[in-house]
């Protein structure tokens, strides 16, 4: 326990990923090593342009470094207290998924789903101060880690008892499709969380009705401590989109292009008014379930397999063979985003604590509202 | 001034809102082409049409789910439990969700979950359950129990206007049995208002619900004693009218808490310690509990009938503290 | 070793009993059967004379304080005089450990304290039996509330009771205390429209008994004119003598508790009661005579009147009359009654329609006795008159059996022979 801790303590970000990165096929879909795919489709994928490339390698690097500083950094320094979740080696669902939507969409990532927040427009300092408790924070220190969002910028939250923002997603594509702007809803979750009633209420809803809902799974390969095989017995849960009356995929989530093209197609039926679809994405989470989990239970060879498929350093070869980016453009980026994370970590810890009496304030929403005096970062 | 049922008074409570603002909608089981199992919301879809009053598959977690993501868009659901007993099975979505999400991060989370409880009606275990507690408990929420047909439309209209989760206790005996003088206008009845239901000098009786008519019941009967009762409907158990029971309480000096709901954790319990902290030199005898006992609500009709509080029990009750 | 002092048990049916008034202060010296203090129950008002001679050392219950019977009232230090009949009681359930250290022994010098001391007081006052609003009104009113009389469960100072007080007070009336004599009521001195009095624990007592009564039996009233001639002569010729020589005055009591007996003995169904769907009679005649006190009635009973001639049931008439008003009658003094006299005569009543002593079936009222004109053949005549009002309970007594009782008690009181010397 205590090596693997020491492990971690050495591992280094970014960089050192890169370097171990490995063999990286550009364009293809790797499979991943405990089972084949559904295929996405019989037409070919549409690649993103160059921008919207250049802007995944960005928050893919950025969530991995801000991430790496939550995690690694500020939380063992006792800056951050509390539970500490990341998504390290999973950071492509997020990004590819949520790079894709517009004004007027909305999403529920997962808590191991820090890209979403930056791609919907929340500030580094923001964010920083929201883990930090701080009383600027968006949540004004009443919630830990990304348990915040803004209805404007159609981000909403996870609670704990996590698959419960599934029904949730069935409420804001309800109100969508009764709009008839064509706006859809995202929803990210574990494995785990599909042996839960209220995502099986969810997709028997969302189906039903009809709903744009995209239902993302992010299969980690563990639920906290529990393998796939001790979750349900189906080879892959994406079996289960038929079952319920809409298509169910199951794709490579640690390449972020299969990602962005599963959710891209679902994005485009689910607009028209065809309903919901269900994208199962095999990832494999990093780490342990949280800061203060060392996953004993992982067998290494694992993560050593899981290593070679690392989300960023694939995106970054991609890129780097296709002539898109250069080394330099690369330092340019890494710098930009250390700078961002000192910024955001120097504010965030400088920035006030919450007086103790705040906390019986703003329980109801009234007319003097509480919440609307609040500070916003931006 | 038209007279209605209980159950009219919401459902006139339900279109009046429904046509004052398009964000207002219903969703549930069986509420549409059916009408509700009590039949609450019939001739909503044929005024408001599908898309506002929503049939909804047997998913209470969803439903409350789906109605908690359409309040965050700006909408104003008000979700149908057909049976308050099966609010449990969309419990998290309430307590969890609902709840928490203005305190969490600030938005506002208008909407309504409302629908029949209550015993009487030889319903079993599942068809009787005075439950309210469980959400007394769940700060963020607001908690509505009405007793006349006028507060009910009232009450209804405050809940689907609240910026909060409200849930709504209607008391299925009361539906069809109570009627009162209900204006065709359009009013509300503040939430966190008490009502006196009844002046008295002698015992403050504070209820709410269908234990309101019990206890006006027992009052009547009293009253041929010379015992005086003060009868307090507190409509809004969260929150509450603190200072409508304490006063009442400093006038009569004597106090019984009334409710349907079991005994250990019910609401008489908090009332009791309230008068405690804050009226105790006001107290001339002790507080006195009147509910119904620690068990699940049986179904036979000699079973049920002991189990809910009654006229006789209350003014057995009464005239025991009134010599105190 | 001292001598408890316990709350007697006045009838079996009595479960406790209130202090009134204590008689003598922690550190008084008493003698054995001297009164020591007051009470109340349900039944009768009483003296309790002392246990044993001494000191009285320690107070446990105040006055107007409700305990059960049995507990331990006070302690009296024996100080080696007879103990005989020193009675050996149970500690008081919730024995007070501050009390054994804080009670003030004599003096070394035999000086005797005149006051209880602090301690053995407040702790007297905290067991008075209120409640927070009377505590806190008594605050603010500054209102001793040893000096509240409580008429609430188990003697209780109720709201009622203190706001009675305090009304009392305000009026200028001193706090309810046992009068000592009978005296006619001060003139009200009101200061609102009403003022509230709490009943005190006799007055309670006969109201409930009344209503039961009337609740109970089927009440009905038969009235008789009796010439009392025979009887007022008798009574004016030998009064002196009879005086004389027994130390009694001659009243017209025991003429009509004779007359009873002996209408009685023909008809014995007035000397029953109900039990049900059964007529109990009773062999004895234990005859009750209603005394008016200030704080309302009580009945001390001639026990076997039927068993006493003139004298005897004279004596036991006037003994009973002055120990009523006196507060001393025994409990067994006051029980057992199987028919009552009552005289609302001596104030001048012309007849009242007595309501029966329960579970008595009979009470015979008496008129005032006064000169009437009164024919006689065919001439006017001035004769000493009475109304004698019988009130009856016709579930068991007929209307013709009651007249003819009457006129039983009518024809021994008009032809009078019994010598009364």
């Amino acid at each position: 326990m205590k090596a693997s801790k020491d492990k971690r303590t050495t591992e280094k970000p970014l960089t050192g990923a890169r370097r171990n990165g490995g063999s990286f096929n550009p364009g293809s879909i790797a499979r991943p090593p405990d089972g084949p795919m559904t295929p996405l489709s019989n037409r070919g994928t549409a690649q993103p342009d160059s921008r919207t490339l250049e802007r995944m390698l960005y928050y893919l690097k950025l969530t991995r470094e801000a991430e790496y500083r939550i995690e690694r950094v500020l939380y063992r320094q006792g800056k951050i207290v509390g539970g500490v979740y990341v998504g390290r080696g999973q950071e492509a669902m997020a990004v590819g998924a949520t790079i894709q939507l517009r004004e007027g969409d909305v999403t529920f990532p997962s808590h191991r789903d820090f890209a979403a927040w930056l791609i919907r427009g929340f500030t580094l300092r923001q964010i920083f101060l929201n883990w930090l408790g701080r009383g600027d924070g968006p949540s004004r220190g009443r919630e830990n880690t990304g348990h915040f969002g803004d209805v404007k910028r159609g981000l909403i939250p996870i609670i704990s008892p996590l698959g419960d923002t599934c029904p949730l997603a069935c409420g804001t594509a309800l109100v969508q499709k009764q709009r008839g702007q064509g706006h859809v809803t995202l929803v990210h979750f574990g494995e785990g969380t599909t042996s839960r009633g209220d995502v099986h209420e969810a997709m028997n809803m969302a189906a039903v009705w009809k709903l744009p809902v995209i239902f993302i799974c992010n299969n980690n390969a563990y639920a906290y401590s529990t393998p796939t095989e001790r979750q349900y017995a189906v080879k892959d849960l994406s079996v289960r989109g038929p079952a319920y009356g809409m298509p169910g995929v199951t794709i490579d989530g640690n390449d972020v292009l299969a990602v962005y093209e599963a959710v891209r197609r679902a994005i485009a039926r689910a607009r028209v008014g065809n309903g919901p679809t269900f994208i199962e994405c095999k990832t494999f989470r990093m780490t342990g379930h949280s800061a203060h989990d060392g996953a004993e239970y992982v067998p290494k060879r694992q993560f050593e397999v899981w290593a070679q498929k690392d989300p960023v350093a694939r995106l970054e070869k991609l890129l780097f063979a296709k002539k898109l980016l250069t080394p330099k453009a690369v330092r340019e980026m890494e710098e930009a985003i250390a700078e961002a994370l000192d910024d955001a970590a120097a504010f965030a810890e400088s920035s006030a604590l919450p007086e103790g009496a705040e906390a019986t304030e703003g329980v109801y929403c009234g007319p003097k509202c509480w919440w609307q005096s609040r500070l916003h970062d931006d | 001034m038209p007279v209605l049922t209980h159950l009219e008074a919401i459902r006139q409570g339900l279109w009046e809102e429904m046509e004052r603002d398009p964000s207002v909608f219903l969703i549930g089981e069986d509420i549409a082409a059916y009408g509700g199992a009590f039949k609450v919301t019939q001739g909503l879809l044929e005024k408001f049409g599908a898309d506002r009053v929503i049939d909804a598959p047997i998913s209470e977690s969803a439903i409350v789910g789906a109605a908690v993501g359409a309040a965050l868009m700006g909408m104003r659901p008000v979700v149908e439990m057909q049976f308050m007993d099966f609010i449990a099975c969309g419990f998290d979505q309430i307590v969890n969700m609902a709840a928490k999400i203005h305190y969490r991060w600030g938005p506002a989370v208008p909407m309504v979950i409302r629908g029949p409880s209550g015993a009487g009606v030889h319903g079993g275990p599942y068809h009787s359950q005075s439950n309210e507690m469980w959400f007394v408990h769940t700060p963020g929420l607001k908690v509505v129990v009405p007793a006349t047909a006028y507060d009910a439309k009232g009450l209804i209209k405050a809940a689907i206007r609240d910026e909060n989760p409200v849930i709504f206790y209607e008391h299925k005996f009361l539906y069809r049995r109570i009627k009162d003088e209900t204006p065709e206008e359009d009013y509300v009845v503040p939430i966190g208002k008490a009502r006196i239901a009844r002046e008295g000098t002698d015992i403050s009786v504070i209820t709410y619900g269908a234990m309101v008519w019990t206890a006006l019941e027992a009052a009547q009967e009293l009253e041929k004693e010379r015992i005086s009762l003060e009868v307090i409907d507190l409509r809004s158990l969260l929150p509450y009218d603190e200072e409508a029971v304490l006063e009442s309480v400093r006038k009569c000096n004597k106090v019984m808490l009334l409710h349907e709901d079991t005994r250990i954790g019910g609401f008489a319990g908090e009332l009791a310690a309230v008068i405690a902290e804050k009226a105790f030199e006001d107290l001339d005898g002790p507080v006195v509990r009147i509910t119904a006992p620690d068990t699940p609500v049986p179904f036979s009709p000699p079973l049920e009938e002991y189990f809910l509080p009654n006229a006789r029990k209350v003014a057995e009750a009464a005239r025991r503290l009134a010599v105190y | 070793m001292g001598t408890n002092v316990i709350m007697p048990q006045m009838g079996e049916s009595i479960a406790e009993g209130t202090v009134t008034k204590w008689l003598k202060k922690v550190g008084d010296k008493v003698e054995r059967d001297e009164p020591l203090f007051e009470i109340s129950t349900d039944k009768v008002d009483a003296e309790i004379p002392s246990p044993a001679a001494g000191i009285l050392t320690r107070i446990l219950v105040s006055e107007n304080q409700t305990v059960e019977v049995n507990a331990v009232v006070a302690e009296i230090d024996g100080e080696g005089s007879a103990l005989g009949a020193a009675i050996a009681a149970p500690q008081p359930a919730r024995p007070s450990p501050a009390v054994s250290a804080d009670v003030s022994p004599p003096a070394a010098g035999g000086v005797e304290p005149d006051a209880p001391s602090p301690a053995s007081s407040a702790l007297a006052e905290q067991k008075i039996r209120s409640s927070p609003l009377v505590r806190r009104l008594a605050k603010e009113n500054d209102v001793n509330l040893a000096k509240v009389r409580g008429t609430g469960l188990g003697g209780r100072i109720s709201k009622q009771d203190i706001l009675g007080h305090i009304a009392e007070r305000s009026a200028g009336t001193p706090p309810a205390a046992s009068p000592p004599v009978p005296t006619a009521p001060a003139p009200k001195v009101f200061t609102g429209a009403t003022e509230v009095v709490p009943m005190t624990p006799m007055r309670k007592q006969i109201a409930e008994h009344m209503t039961l009564s009337r609740r109970t039996s089927a009440h009905v009233t038969t009235v008789f004119e009796v010439e009392m001639t025979r009887v007022y002569d008798t009574r004016a010729q030998q009064a002196a003598e009879f005086e004389r020589r027994n130390g009694l005055k001659l009243t017209f009591t025991p003429f009509f508790v004779r007359a009873v007996v002996e209408a009685i003995k023909q008809y014995p169904i007035f000397n029953a009661s109900v039990d049900g769907d059964n007529v109990v009679y009773k062999r004895d005649m234990n005859v009750g005579i209603a005394v008016a006190l200030d704080s309302g009635l009580i009945v001390p009973v001639v026990k076997r009147a039927d068993e006493k001639n003139f004298l005897g049931v004279a004596r036991a008439v006037t003994d009973l009359a002055e120990r009523a008003r006196a507060k001393r009658l025994s409990f067994d003094e006051v029980q057992g009654g199987t028919f009552t006299i009552t005289n609302p005569g001596v104030f001048g009543s012309l007849f009242g329609t007595p309501i029966i002593n329960q579970p008595q079936v009979a009470i015979l009222g008496v008129g005032v006795i006064e000169k009437r004109a009164v024919v006689r053949g065919d001439a006017i005549a001035i004769r000493p008159m009475a109304y004698l009002a019988l009130s009856f309970d016709h579930r068991v007594i007929d209307g013709a059996v009651a007249d003819q009782f009457m006129v039983k008690v009518k024809a021994v009181l008009e032809n009078w022979t019994e010598p009364v010397l």
